[in-house]
C-alpha cells in the first residue's frame, strides 16, 4: 500500500541502507499534515451515509434518462449498485485520507475500473458528477475545516480525473 | 508492505467500513508522538553499528567457542556475515519502528530467514541471543537509559541530545519487533 512511510521504506531497502535524515524528514512532513487529513477522514466516515445519497441523487437528477428502460439504472436494483458505487468511492477517498496517499484509490477504486465500465456499459459522466457534486457541495467551516477540505477534495478531484 | 495508516485501511476494508472514531483515535497518537518516533529510529540508526557489534561481541563473549577454529565465527569471513546480518536484522527493525506495523520486518526480514540459517547451519540459538543484546541496547538508545558498562572510559559511549520525555510506549513497540525476530528464530 503506497503512502509516504512505505515510498521511504522501500527506497531505503532499495539501497539497503538504514532511514537516513532525508526520509526521517519526509515522514515528519506527512505527519505534519495529518492531523488536517484525519479530521477530513473522521467527518467523511461520519456523514458518508448522508454525502453518498446527495451525490447520488445529484447525479440521477443531471441525467434523468439514466433511470428509463435499457438503462443503468433502470430499476430499483441498478439504482441502488450506483448508490453503493458513489458510497464505495467515498469509502475509498476516507482511506486515501487516512493513508495520506492514493494508494487505496488506486489499487480498489481506479485500477480496472474503466474496461469494468465499458463493459457492464456504466457511463463514467455520471460518476464524475456525483462526485463533482460532492465536491463543491462540500464547504469550510460547516463540513470541516479549510485544510481538511483542501485534502479531502484533492481526493475527490484525483477519482474525478481517473474517470475522466 | 503497510504502515500503521495502511494497516488500518487494510482491516478497515475487510469489514467494508469506513475509518471513524476508534480507529481514528490510534493514529492521531501516531501522529501526536510522531517526533518521539522519528528521534526513536534517529536512535537506533545513528548509533547501528555500535549496536550491531556490541551485540554479536557480547554473544561471543558468552560463548568463545564461536571463533574457535570449527565455531560459527570463525574465520573473519563468517564473522563478518555475523556482523552483516545483524544490521540487516537491525535495519528491518527500524524500517518497522519508523512505520508503526511489523508487516515490512515480516515480509523481507524474517519470511524463510530461520529456514535459511538452518541450511547454513547458523547456530539459531546464538543468532537469538546477539538479537536480544540489540533489544536490550536498542531500547536503552531510545529511552537514553544507556550506560558505559563495565568499562568507565569506553570511548563509543554516547547519549542522543534529544529532549527528555515519556518514550515507554515507543520502547516497548520497540522491543515487540525485537521479539518478533527472536520469535521468529526459535
Amino acid at each position: 500500500m503506497k503512502s509516504v512511510v512505505t515510498t521511504v521504506v522501500t527506497a531505503a531497502d532499495a539501497a539497503g541502507r538504514f532511514p537516513s535524515q532525508n526520509d526521517l524528514e519526509a515522514v515528519q512532513g506527512n505527519i505534519q499534515r495529518a492531523t488536517a487529513r484525519l479530521e477530513a477522514a473522521e467527518k467523511l466516515a461520519a456523514g458518508l451515509d448522508k454525502v453518498t445519497k446527495e451525490a447520488g441523487d445529484a447525479c440521477f437528477s443531471k441525467y434523468p434518462y439514466l433511470k428509463q428502460a435499457g438503462e443503468a439504472g433502470e430499476n430499483q436494483t441498478k439504482v441502488d449498485k450506483c448508490y453503493r458505487d458513489i458510497a464505495h468511492y467515498m469509502r475509498l477517498i476516507n482511506y486515501c485520507l487516512v493513508v495520506g496517499g492514493t494508494g487505496p484509490l488506486d489499487e480498489w477504486g481506479i485500477a480496472g475500473a474503466r474496461e469494468v465500465y465499458r463493459s457492464l456499459r456504466l457511463p463514467t459522466a455520471a460518476y464524475v458528477e456525483a462526485l463533482t457534486f460532492t465536491r463543491d457541495r462540500a464547504c469550510s467551516p460547516r463540513d470541516m475545516s479549510p485544510q481538511a477540505l483542501n485534502e479531502f477534495k484533492s481526493y475527490i478531484d484525483y477519482a474525478i480525473n481517473a474517470l475522466s | 508492505m503497510l504502515d500503521a495508516f495502511s494497516r488500518a485501511v487494510v482491516s478497515a476494508d475487510a469489514k467494508n467500513a469506513p475509518i471513524g472514531g476508534g480507529e481514528l483515535a490510534a493514529l492521531r497518537n501516531y501522529v501526536a508522538e510522531g517526533n518521539k518516533r522519528l528521534d526513536a529510529v534517529n536512535a537506533i540508526t545513528s548509533n547501528a553499528s555500535c549496536i550491531v557489534s556490541d551485540a554479536v561481541t557480547g554473544m561471543i563473549c558468552e560463548n568463545t567457542g564461536l571463533i574457535q577454529a570449527g565455531g560459527n565465527c570463525y574465520p573473519n569471513r563468517r564473522m563478518a556475515a555475523c556482523l552483516r546480518d545483524g544490521e540487516i536484522v537491525l535495519r528491518y527493525i527500524s524500517y518497522a519502528l519508523l512505520a508503526g506495523d511489523a508487516s515490512v520486518l515480516d515480509d523481507r526480514c524474517l519470511n524463510g530467514l530461520k529456514e535459511t540459517y538452518i541450511a547454513l547451519g547458523v547456530p539459531l540459538q546464538s543468532a537469538a541471543r546477539a538479537v536480544a543484546i540489540m533489544k536490550a541496547s536498542s531500547t536503552a538508545h531510545i529511552n537514553e537509559t544507556n550506560t558505559t558498562g563495565t568499562n568507565p572510559v569506553e570511548t563509543r559511549f554516547r547519549k542522543m541530545e534529544t529532549v527528555q520525555g515519556d518514550c515507554s510506549a515507543l520502547v516497548a513497540e520497540a522491543a515487540t519487533y525485537f521479539d518478533r525476530v527472536i520469535g521468529g528464530l526459535s
